[in-house]
């Protein structure tokens, strides 16, 4: 897994790329998201665009980082989950957990 | 192809493994022939059985064995996954799209491996253990994979 951060005011945008599994960007996700959190980010954006697919641990990794986030009171939404990942988030029932976005302004806006 | 073939792999239980496993499913999957989706499927499924004999079956124990064996060149790939833990009864597995259960970061596996592949079947190991055995429909076997 890769990881690419941009900041929108005080919003963090994570787009991710490759693949999040066991072993391979789990925990690299959740310390990414712990990092952001200690630094001040409001509102974590994960943009899932280039992410091919999740395991099961690539979406515990996912739930626990918007456990952690709406913890602190930091809303964490979705972007873009794109082919076999949308359909992950489907099948498990993830989207209603998470609000999903298909457009940046939107998942930035405040609710 | 016409031949039956098998491959086994046994590893000590550790999750570093899983990706070799998800490589071993890539190339059977080439060999008969499933869409890139299909093979997918099929690997996200053995990915899931391995990491559910390594870290809930054998516990992280490395000195207890997963043993993996792919079966293909007939109608359906068969993939079986062995553990030497104590059993466990998917029945039990608690549904992770229930709203109460949504925001645990855990007990998905099972779900994605029922989603992803035709049968899924659990089976006591003789000596101990289970047996995780998944059936994917090879295409072209009439069986609509």
């Amino acid at each position: 897994m890769r990881a690419k951060l941009r900041t929108v005011g005080d919003a963090a945008v994570l787009a991710l790329s490759g693949r999040i599994a066991i072993g391979i960007g789990d925990s690299q996700l959740t310390d990414t998201v712990s990092r952001l959190l200690d630094g001040g980010a409001r509102r974590i954006v994960v943009d899932l665009q280039k992410v091919s697919y999740m395991d099961s641990s690539g979406l515990g990794a996912l739930v626990a980082c918007r456990r952690t986030a709406e913890g602190q009171g930091v809303p964490l939404v979705l972007l873009r989950p794109t082919g076999k990942v949308h359909d992950l988030l489907q099948l498990t029932g993830l989207t209603q957990l998470f609000r999903v976005y298909e457009d940046e302004g939107e998942s930035l806006a405040r609710e | 192809m016409s031949s039956q073939s098998r491959l086994t792999l046994a590893f000590p239980s550790d999750v570093k493994h899983v990706d070799l496993l998800h490589t071993l499913s890539d190339t059977v999957s080439g060999e008969v022939g499933f869409t890139e989706d299909q093979a997918l499927n099929l690997a996200l499924a053995v990915r899931e059985a391995a990491i559910n004999a390594v870290k809930h079956g054998n516990a992280l124990d490395a000195r207890k064995k997963v043993i993996v064996s792919f079966e293909f060149g007939g109608p359906d790939v068969v993939v079986t996954v062995e553990d030497r833990g104590t059993g466990f009864d998917p029945e039990k597995t608690p549904d992770p799209t229930r709203p109460e259960n949504l925001h645990r970061a855990s007990g998905r596996g099972f779900l994605l491996m029922k989603s992803f592949v035709d049968e899924v079947d659990v089976l006591p190991r003789p000596g101990g253990g289970n047996i995780v055995r998944l059936v994917k429909h090879a295409p072209g076997s009439g069986n609509g994979a």
